[in-house]
């Protein structure tokens, strides 16, 4: 029955139930609000006759006070006060009457009452104010008026009863109080187990009503999209199942029928497709072969469509190829000998060129070198042809000098061989002054001895020879010291003698030196004179070297540039002849590719 | 006192110059084949010949070189039995005559040669006395002078110049 409805009721319908719920709930929930309103008023107004109760106490108490104060001290402000209470009574009591209106046993209790009052008004208190006021301010008064009857009498009975009236009209508004909160409070209690089982209730229905509507709403598109995906994934006979008779039921409906449309479609164009792929396939196959190099495949494919017309068009273009292919492999043969002959022609001479080119550089720098080596033989001989010069004339001076110092030889010779004999002179006078000193050392002995014994004889002749005592005393100093300078003497002579001795040797001995060099530097003069006549005859012969040299330095210098062009030339002939190469290198590769790739086709059918 | 001073080897020694006779230069002796140990010889003596001892030898010391002042001194030499004979004695480096008083004379204490006598200090060292009685030895006396008897004209001889 649910399933039959359309979405759009059954949306409607669980909206609707829960709404009603709400509004059952709400309506409940409002009477019971009302109720205890209502109840709460009764509460307060039950509290405002317990006050108004109270307030009317209050005043009978007010004129009590008022009252006594004006018999104890008789102003007459207390009295004022005191009327002006009594006044106020008769206002509460109506109050009170007003306000128990609803209560008729209230009433009528609250009117007898206000008899009560009046009457105690009358009765005690304005006889006893005028009692009072004629008492004045008599001494004593206050006393007078505590003995009187109404005030001195503990049993109070008008007063009591009216104060006992009153605590039964409280009483009876206690009691009336204490039920209704009781009232009260049961109304609450209802109210809240009305809304918390019909706030669960509505809850659960809601969640039922969503649960149902959720249900009849996505399990048809759960479906649906499974059907979907598996036709997505290839599953070309996937349906979804039509659970509903309502908006989605017949999307399902229609899908599957849409499903079967595309399945038969899809069968007829696979079987058209199969026919179409057999054709293009065997001519696939011709071409692939043909594409990796074999040829020889052939056509098989007729007809009068697409493919039939351009399997005629394959075969047609595949015979040109065959023959094209045969006359290019040919020609690439051709090609590449050429090339490679050339190439090796070209290497060869490359070779040759570069060897030229090295051989040529070898001989620049050979030449280069003979240049320097000439430019620099030239100056060395330059310095040689100075320096030979410069000989010439020191040897010239040289032998000047020589003659100089051979003269000066001479010289000495001869003033040696005069100090020779004057030496030899010397030692001959020496010897003369040896035999002097010999006699007069002799004589100093003789005269020593002679003084020793003429002082012996002095002394024998006794006193008498005391003074030729002194004389003979003084004559042996005397010739004591004769021989002591006689000895000095002695002794010089004999140094002097062997000094002039060791001079005459050393003398004998320069003399020979001197002769010697004489005829040294006499040779020495001969053999300069011929050096000189030698290094003369040089100095023109030293001009012919410089002047061959000089040529042969220009010579070297233009072999020099001559080789430099050569070996310029020489390069450019080597740089052409690898540019050369390269391109016949380049054009070998070019042939060597185009064999290859001829190579790759099988053209024999 | 005077006293003729001369060396024997280094040191000096003193003669009384009563004693002396001559101081004569070195001359040349006359050998005396096995004649005793300090004789060197026999020397002229204006005529005479006069035996020489050698100071040194008789010291028993190495006989002396021949320096220019080694003299032959001449003495008197008196016997015990007082007769005076002449004799040589060569000795070294002869100076001279020296003053010595009897107070600077003091006994050496020594027990040497018998010939030594009394010893004096001065600035140049010590000097020894010579005593020439004591000099010649007893066989060596005999052995020179055999005969005592003819000793006066050597007494003579010596105050001659």
């Amino acid at each position: 029955m649910f399933k039959d409805l359309s979405i759009k009721r059954k949306l409607y319908l669980g909206f609707g139930a829960i709404l009603a719920i709400i509004l059952a709930l709400l309506i409940i929930a409002y009477n019971r609000f009302n109720s205890l309103s209502e109840a709460n008023q009764w509460d307060r107004h039950t509290m405002d006759v317990i006050q108004a109760i109270d307030g009317l106490r209050n005043d009978l108490l007010q004129v009590q006070v008022e009252a006594r104060g004006y018999y104890l001290t008789g102003t007459a402000a207390r009295l004022d006060r005191t009327r002006k209470e009594q006044r106020d009574i008769p206002e509460s009591i109506q109050t009170l009457q007003k306000l128990t209106r609803d209560n008729p046993a209230q009433v009528a209790r609250f009117s007898k009452l206000e008899s009560m009052i009046t009457v105690w008004s009358k009765e005690v208190i304005e006889s006893q104010l005028v009692m009072r006021e004629q008492l004045g301010n008599a001494p004593g008064a206050a006393d007078a008026m505590g003995k009187t009857p109404q005030l001195a009498s503990t049993a109070n009975s008008a007063i009591g009863e009216i104060y006992k009236f009153m605590d039964d009209a409280a009483a009876e508004e206690h009691r009336l109080l204490l039920e209704r909160s009781a009232a009260s409070t049961s109304l609450q209690e209802s109210m809240r187990l009305v809304i918390t089982v019909g706030g669960m209730a509505c809850v659960l229905l809601g969640a039922l009503v969503a649960w149902l509507l959720v249900g009849s709403l996505t399990t048809p598109l759960t479906n649906l999209t499974a059907a979907v995906g598996r036709i997505a994934r290839g599953d070309q006979g996937a349906r979804a199942e039509v659970l509903a008779n309502d908006e989605l039921g017949k999307v399902t409906t229609e899908f599957n029928r849409m499903a079967q449309s595309i399945q038969d479609s899809q069968a007829k164009e696979k079987a058209v497709g199969d026919e179409l792929r057999a054709k293009v396939d065997s001519l696939l196959g011709v071409v692939s072969k043909a594409a990796s190099g074999d040829l020889t495949g052939n056509i098989e494919v007729t007809g009068s469509d697409a493919i039939g017309q351009l399997a005629q068009g394959l075969d047609r273009m595949f015979e040109n190829l065959r023959s094209l292919l045969n006359n290019v492999q040919k020609a690439g043969i051709q090609v590449t000998t050429s090339a490679t002959e050339i190439a090796a022609s070209a290497k060869q001479q490359e070779a040759t060129g570069i060897e030229q080119a090295q051989t040529s550089v070898e001989i620049l720098s050979t030449t280069k070198e003979i240049s320097a080596n000439a430019s620099q033989l030239l100056k060395t001989m330059e310095e040689a042809t100075i320096v030979a010069d410069y000989t010439t004339t020191a040897t010239a001076d040289a032998q000047g000098n020589l003659r100089r110092m051979d003269s000066t030889m001479q010289h000495m010779v001869s003033a040696t061989d005069s100090i020779n004999a004057k030496l030899a002179a010397l030692s001959e006078k020496a010897s003369n002054i040896n035999s002097v000193l010999i006699t007069i050392t002799k004589v100093a002995d003789q005269t020593n001895i002679l003084s020793l014994n003429a002082a012996i004889e002095a002394e024998k002749a006794g006193e008498a020879g005391r003074g030729f005592s002194v004389v003979a005393t003084e004559i042996r100093r005397l010739a004591d010291q004769t021989s002591v300078s006689t000895w000095d003497i002695e002794q010089m002579l004999k140094e002097m003698q062997s000094a002039v001795s060791a001079s005459v040797m050393g003398m004998d001995k320069f003399s020979e030196e001197i002769r010697r060099s004489v005829g040294e530097v006499r040779q020495v003069t001969d053999q300069l004179s011929g050096v000189m006549d030698q290094v003369q005859k040089l100095a023109p012969q030293f001009d012919a070297v410089l002047q061959g040299m000089q040529s042969q330095a220009v010579g070297a210098e233009q072999i020099s540039a001559t080789m430099m062009q050569l070996n310029d030339a020489t390069q450019q002939t080597v740089e052409s002849l690898k540019a050369t190469s390269e391109a016949v290198h380049q054009l070998q590769y070019a042939a060597g590719d185009l064999q290859t790739s001829v190579a790759n086709f099988a053209v024999a059918v | 006192m005077k006293l003729l001073v001369f060396h024997i080897g280094a040191d000096r020694y003193g003669l009384r110059l009563r004693d002396v006779v001559r101081v004569v230069p070195l001359l040349d002796l006359k050998h005396l084949p096995l004649a005793p140990d300090p004789v060197v010889g026999l020397m002229d003596y204006h005529g005479a010949s006069v035996p020489v001892v050698d100071l040194c030898l008789a010291s028993g010391l190495p006989p002396g070189a021949d320096h220019f002042d080694t003299r032959i001194i001449v003495v008197g030499y008196r016997a015990p039995e007082g007769t005076v004979h002449l004799l040589g004695l060569r000795a070294e480096r002869v100076q001279g005559v020296q003053e010595i008083r009897d107070d600077q004379l003091t006994e050496s204490g020594v027990k040497a040669a018998p010939f030594l006598g009394q010893v004096a200090g001065d600035a140049r060292g010590m000097l020894q006395m010579v005593e020439l009685e004591q000099l010649l030895t007893p066989a060596l006396r005999i052995a020179l002078f055999p005969n005592a008897g003819n000793a006066g004209s050597a007494d003579d001889s010596g105050n001659l110049p």
